[in-house]
């Protein structure tokens, strides 16, 4: 995992040309499998690139699927039995993310935490140390972007940070592999940290004693009118960069020599789902909407501040651009607050 | 017994197979690496794999002293208890853990206790009952009380008998007799209480969701409090290790701060267990 920068020790600024920075790419995707930000339609997603013209950053906000896919793939292989024996099969390359926005290097850090804390997920920590994160800070904020209300808007835990400059960018360091990476003549030192761009955001969360707020408003009646509107299509939970919920596949397959292969592989799923809490004999623990609507909504601004000490919602907006039926985040967590006022 | 992946099973043989009901069976099993030992608390559960099809989480039901050899004692219910079920002696199966807690039970010590199991929730408090039995001195009065429907689902016969003898008032009820012989109890289990004279302190339950429910009631007619009543609890679960996210109730997770649970936990939770 990436480590925090001491700043003492090495200067932790840098500033690249934009002719070098088509170099410093290239030099990358000797050593790495480069994904970047390529916008097709309406929307940008990290695709692999070769050289940095086919990195379409446009009016790039965010990327529309977050980088959980890379580090907890839906569909992952993770182990064979065969022959009595079970093998390791989960494979992992070296990657390179860049584009990261800040927020999303939070959802990292969420994902870190759940995927380390007591047992650790073996999968997850192999993929998250051979991948670098290249964060790149905002010049704009999305329309449903939220980050500045929930202490997201600082990028965390990067190995290099970009941000754009007329001529290039500036680069912070935040890791050993970044100095690495930036200790060359493509780079060169500076004392200032980046000039931030000033955004302004449209969405907010009042953090304030949220747990308490949430706590207090579990029952309210306002949770079953949110879950009247929900389809329950999981749209929100597919593309949370914090959601990691998973089920676990057997599937045998006859190989030539007549001993059964068993592949074992998990795949994303999702709370909003019925059959999520569905046990044998067909009883479901969340067998209601609302149930399930608060489950999403009670882990991303509840659950996980209690186990991991860090909210599960950072502020990204995925979940109210994804949703058909326009249920937004922040317009719950302002109900939840209007009904804890009313009750004090 | 803790693998660098924590995913990755053991290989375990079923060494023996033994038919308790038409629709539960106990599975006698060891590792295949003789290394490999299994400790483990009464209360705790193991991932067992049938490959091919799946991995479900299971109660040990065999004695905690016993540390190569494990029981666990399962009920058909879906696919993969299913194709355990077509499984024979010197099958492979894949086993993870023990995971989960456990009952306290040093904490229990010198009180009065009542067991009480539901169906197939007698697997999970076996161990319980056999730590009590190898330390007998160390509680009060200790009483088991099972209930099934009909007098063929009862089982663990040989192991009642067993426990009576030693120093355990060991009840079994069933709401039927489905024209059977029978030389238990014929009601539910809640009755049972006043009947045989219960006055326990402490309780340990574990059974169907409605007979948590109703049992509770009678444990506060008794005067035990929340802080000394036990449920061991279920929930879909697909990995065991905190990391699948399904098996949450509020913010605790069944599979590592469960499956036992302590009423007065529960009460502080978003979700409550019953509605
Ligand atoms: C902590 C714990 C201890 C248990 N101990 C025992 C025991 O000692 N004996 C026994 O007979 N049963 C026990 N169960 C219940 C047992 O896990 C389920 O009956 C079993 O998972 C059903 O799987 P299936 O594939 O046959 O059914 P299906 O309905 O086909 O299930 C499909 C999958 O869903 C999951 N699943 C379904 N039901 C449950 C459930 N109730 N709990 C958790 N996951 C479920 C499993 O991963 C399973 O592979 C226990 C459950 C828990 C949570
Ligand atoms: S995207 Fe909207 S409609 Fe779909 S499950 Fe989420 S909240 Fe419900
Ligand atoms: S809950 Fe919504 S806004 Fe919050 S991190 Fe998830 S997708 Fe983004
Ligand atoms: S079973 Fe996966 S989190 Fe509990």
């Amino acid at each position: 995992m990436a480590a925090t920068h001491d700043m003492n020790e090495k200067p932790a600024f840098y500033t690249i040309k934009k002719a070098d920075f088509g170099k410093f790419f290239e030099s990358l995707t000797r050593k790495y499998k480069v994904f970047a930000p390529v916008e097709a339609g309406d929307e940008h997603n990290f695709r692999q690139v070769k050289t940095v013209s086919e990195m379409k950053l446009g009016n790039y906000v965010n990327v529309e699927f977050p980088p959980k896919k890379f580090l907890h793939p839906n569909g992952l292989l993770m182990m064979e039995f065969a022959g009595s024996r079970v093998r390791q099969r989960a494979k992992t390359g070296k990657i390179a993310l860049f584009g990261v926005r800040p927020c999303d290097t939070h959802a990292l850090d969420v994902l870190d935490r759940v995927m380390t804390d007591g047992y650790v997920d073996a999968y997850y920590k192999k993929a998250r140390g051979s991948t670098l994160i290249l964060a790149l800070n905002c010049k704009s904020a999305g329309d449903e972007c939220f980050c500045g209300s929930m202490g997201t808007d600082k990028a965390i835990g990067f190995d290099l940070l970009f941000t754009e400059t007329g001529n290039g960018f500036h680069v912070e360091v935040g890791s050993e592999k970044g100095h690495s990476l930036v200790n060359n003549k493509l780079f060169r030192k500076t004392g200032s940290p980046a000039a931030k761009a000033k955004l302004v955001f449209r969405k907010q969360i009042n953090t304030e004693n949220l747990e308490e707020v949430m706590r207090s408003s579990f029952s309210s009646e306002f949770w079953d009118e949110t879950a009247k509107r929900c389809l329950s299509c999981a749209s929100c939970t597919s593309v949370c960069p914090t959601c990691y919920c998973f089920d676990v596949h057997h599937d045998a397959e006859p190989s030539e020599k007549g001993i059964e292969k068993v592949n074992i592989s998990r795949t994303w799923n999702y709370c909003m789902l019925q059959p999520f809490t569905r046990v044998a004999g067909g009883e479901v623990t969340r067998e209601s909407r609302t149930e399930r609507v608060k489950q999403f909504f009670y882990h991303k601004l509840l659950y996980g501040k209690e186990n991991q000490g860090k909210l599960h919602c950072v502020g990204c907006g995925r979940c109210i651009r994804e949703c058909m039926t326009k249920i937004d985040i922040t317009e719950e967590a302002a109900k939840a607050r209007s009904e804890y006022e009313s009750k004090k | 017994m803790r693998a660098k992946n924590d995913f990755e099973p053991k290989i375990a043989e079923i060494t023996a197979v033994k038919k308790e009901c038409s629709d539960i069976y106990t599975f006698s099993c060891r590792l295949r690496n003789k290394k490999d030992k299994i400790e483990f608390q009464p209360g705790q559960f193991v991932e067992v794999a049938v490959f091919g099809v799946g991995e479900v989480p299971i109660s040990i039901s065999s004695s905690p002293l016993e540390k190569h050899n494990f029981d666990v004692t399962v009920k058909k219910a879906g696919s993969v208890t299913e194709a355990l079920f077509k499984m024979k002696k010197g099958g492979l199966i894949g086993i993870r853990g023990p995971y989960g807690n456990w009952y306290p039970m040093d904490s229990f010590k010198g009180r009065n206790i009542v067991v009480v199991a539901g169906g197939v929730g007698i697997a999970p408090l076996s161990p319980v009952v056999e730590h009590i039995i190898a330390h007998r001195q160390e509680y009060g009065k200790v009483w088991l009380l099972y209930g099934t429907h009909c007098p063929e689902n009862a089982i663990f016969n040989a192991r009642m008998n067993r426990w009576s003898k030693n120093g355990i008032e060991s009840i079994a009820t069933v709401t039927k007799t489905c024209d059977m012989k029978w030389n238990g109890e014929v009601g539910h289990v809640e009755p049972m209480f006043e009947k045989h004279g219960i006055k326990a302190d402490v309780a340990i339950c574990c059974g169907p969701p409605r007979m948590l429910k109703d049992i509770y009631v009678e444990f506060n007619k008794m005067g035990i409090k929340d802080g000394d009543i036990y449920f061991s609890l279920e929930r879909m679960m697909q990995c065991g290790i905190g990391k699948c996210g399904h098996c949450n109730i509020g913010r605790k997770y069944v599979c590592m701060d469960g499956p036992v649970f302590r009423k007065d936990e529960l009460n502080e939770l978003t979700e409550k267990i019953w509605k």
